[in-house]
């Protein structure tokens, strides 16, 4: 069973181009396109990798950021921000393990998250 | 019946001039005739009703004499009152009359050189009043002429003594009505000068208000019809004027502003509190200049600007405040914001999706696809990243026109603004068999204040440009202190170069050196526009050097700041 990586993104497409990208970097997917239902299954599952979009519907991308940073299990879970909002992205840098600013291409993800395999 | 008698004694007296001497003079002897002839009448009547008492005696001859007076008295009255006839010839006749009837007033020996000696000098000093000054002597004359009859007559030797006191006497009547007259002539200068003055003063009066009438008028048919609502304040805050278009603006009747004050105006329902707070500042401190303020008032929104009004002395005597109706500019303003919101979303997010599938594609993530199928998914993600440039320029531009784009101050590395220009364009670079070479001064600060985003937007678009418009050789970019103060960064080609009368207008909004190579190159001509703008913003300065067939070099000089909050200069001079 390979590592889990958890995918919160609201757009079909991007969360499908994601997805493909982390499984291209050897992960388990899961996608998540509501906050709320991010929100129960982030108490749910420990991911070796959660991509987090900041727009989502229903809870902020900051309040579902600060309830992984807050959660013990979750301490080695590494947060990769995906924002198209270049002034979150320079927010959120040093707080997430990794910032990405939209577009992110495929191969960009793929490599990115690739690093970031706990068994390396 | 007073106002009556004198009413008719002036009619009685009126003289028939215009020149203000002779009216004087004729005036003066109407007098005379007139008392003299109502004395005498009333003598003659007194004498006859006495004597019809007392019998008194009286010479014929003297009663007579009464009777020849008044005849005298009224031919010389009407040849004074006549318009046809000289004006002096009353005067001089009845000075002649005069000196001839004192002949007979007293006894020749008395009248030659005794008690009625002097009457002699009456017609001497009335001549220089009723003629000319100087007929004194010619009277003077005439009466010793008459003396020396009447000594004749009475056998005595004429008084030598009083012959030289009428000439005496001449003079100094001569003299004192030389004098007079001047007087008079002066007083009558300095009147005709004071009436000229006052008509002068009257119809410069009239003049001014006439003007004043027709600028008033037309000031208020401008202020009427303005779209803009106006309110004229006065210094002690209380509207004292407004025009029409005021009263759809604020849901107010001229009647409910004239002559209220600022507070009434704002204690409408129409009004927020914070926007009162604004518009009272705005209002009350006019000198600070705010302008353009906006408020909602009611379902309008309202652009409001004031000014000091100031007298010819400068003095402040009040406020005008304009109110000008944006209602319709908030709504686009909002719609264009909107726009850009959504454009900004809704039209990255399905290009940034045709991205990545075509990346997919290309990487085999749906299985093998072949060489032809490899390239077409190259040029489609190419295209589709152009696609995504030109929104962003877009955007970036429709930001910066709205004034929305704002700088940030975070620390910053330059290294890593150049290490990341070598990802984004190496690639690009290579394509073109470019050399793309970056080079950081040792002596550049690790750590800067300044927007790495815009820095790296401005390093990319420059890079971008460099590779865009060089075939050969290479791409510099450079990033350097300069002095103490500042640093810049530098791009320079080995590519066409510009033409000396391109350089000036390469940084204005959709423009490239000719039509043509908009196709050619790619981009709308946001690019170098953009970079412009940004580096203004951070209060840089963007310079240009070409030179064609050898290259361009372009040069951003940005203030250095090496701590947050601290700038070392706030100048962009370069040193």
């Amino acid at each position: 069973m390979s590592e889990l990586a958890l995918i919160i993104e609201d757009d079909e497409d991007l969360a499908e181009i994601f997805g493909e990208a982390l499984k291209a970097a050897d992960y388990t997917i899961e996608i998540i396109r509501d906050g709320l239902a991010a929100q129960e299954r982030i108490s749910q599952v420990v991911p070796t990798v959660i991509t987090l979009d900041m727009h989502i519907p229903h809870v902020s991308g900051k309040a579902l950021f600060n309830q992984i940073r807050a959660d013990e299990r979750l301490n080695k879970t590494r947060v990769v921000v995906a924002t198209a909002d270049a002034q979150i992205g320079e927010a959120m840098r040093g707080l997430a393990d990794l910032v990405l600013i939209k577009p992110i291409t495929f191969t960009q993800l793929r490599d990115l998250t690739f690093r970031l395999h706990q068994r390396k | 019946m007073k106002n009556r008698l004198s009413i008719l004694f002036n009619r009685l007296t009126d003289v028939p001039t215009d020149f203000p001497d002779n009216a004087r003079r004729q005036k003066i002897l109407n007098i005379l005739i007139v008392s003299i002839f109502f004395l005498t009448a009333l003598a003659i009547i007194l004498i006859l009703a006495l004597q019809n008492l007392v019998s008194l005696g009286l010479q014929g001859n003297e009663f007579y004499l009464a009777f020849v007076v008044l005849i005298g008295l009224a031919i010389v009255y009407f040849i004074n009152r006549s318009k046809h006839l000289p004006s002096w010839l009353a005067s001089f006749l009845f000075l002649v009359f005069l000196s001839a009837a004192f002949a007979y007033t007293d006894t020749p020996e008395q009248l030659a050189n005794g008690r009625s000696l002097f009457v002699f000098t009456i017609p001497v000093i009335m001549s220089s009043m009723l003629l000319v000054p100087a007929a004194s002597f010619l009277f003077a004359g005439l009466v010793t002429v008459e003396l020396i009859i009447i000594s004749n007559v009475s056998s005595v030797v004429p008084n030598g003594f009083a012959i030289g006191g009428f000439f005496l006497v001449a003079v100094v009547t001569w003299l004192s009505a030389r004098s007079l007259e001047q007087a008079i002539k002066d007083l009558r200068v300095v009147n005709a000068e004071l009436d000229q003055r006052v008509v002068e003063r009257t119809s410069e009066l009239a003049t001014a208000l006439s003007r004043e009438t027709v600028e008033a008028g037309r000031r208020e048919a401008i202020l009427n019809s303005i779209a803009d609502g106006v309110i004229v304040f006065d210094r002690t805050g209380t509207a004292i004027l407004s025009n029409p278009s005021i009263t759809n603006l604020v849901n107010k009747s001229q009647t409910e502003i004239i002559g209220k004050g600022l507070s009434d105006l704002l204690d409408s329902e129409d009004v927020k509190a914070s926007d009162r707070v604004s518009l009272a500042a705005l209002l009350e401190k006019s000198a600070q200049n705010l302008s353009n303020l906006r408020v909602k008032w009611g379902r309008k929104t309202l652009s409001v600007n004031a000014a000091e009004v100031r007298d010819g002395a400068s003095q402040a005597i009040g406020t005008v405040a304009v109110f000008r109706d944006f209602t319709r500019e908030a709504e686009l303003e909002q719609m264009k914001n909107t726009f850009i919101a959504i454009v900004s979303h809704e039209l990255r997010t399905p290009l940034n999706a045709i991205l990545g599938y075509a990346e997919m594609l290309k990487e085999a993530v749906y299985g093998q696809i072949n060489e032809k199928q490899k390239s077409v998914s190259g040029r489609i993600m190419t295209n589709t990243q152009r696609l995504l440039g030109i929104v962003s320029d877009l955007l970036d531009q429709a930001q910066i026109e709205a004034g929305k784009l704002k700088i940030q101050m975070i620390p910053c590395k330059p290294a890593e603004l150049l290490d990341n220009i070598h990802g984004v364009m190496e690639k690009t670079a290579s394509d073109k068999n470019l050399s793309l070479i970056l080079k950081l001064d040792p002596a550049m600060d690790t750590t800067i204040i300044g927007d790495p985003q815009r820095l790296q937007q401005i390093m990319v678009n420059l890079t971008n440009n460099a590779v865009k418009f060089t075939d050969s050789g290479s791409v510099q970019v450079k990033v350097a202190p300069v002095g103490t103060k500042n640093w810049q960064i530098q791009t320079i080609d080995t590519g066409n170069g510009i033409p000396q009368d391109a350089l000036e207008y390469i940084f204005e909004t959709f423009r490239q050196v000719d039509g043509m190579s908009t196709r050619q190159h790619g981009g709308v001509g946001l690019g170098l526009s953009i970079v412009k703008q940004l580096v203004e913003l951070m209060n840089g300065k963007i310079t240009v050097e070409s030179e064609i067939g050898k290259g361009s070099t372009f040069t951003v000089t940005l203030p250095l700041i090496t701590h947050n909050g601290s700038p070392t200069v706030p100048s962009t001079k370069q040193e």
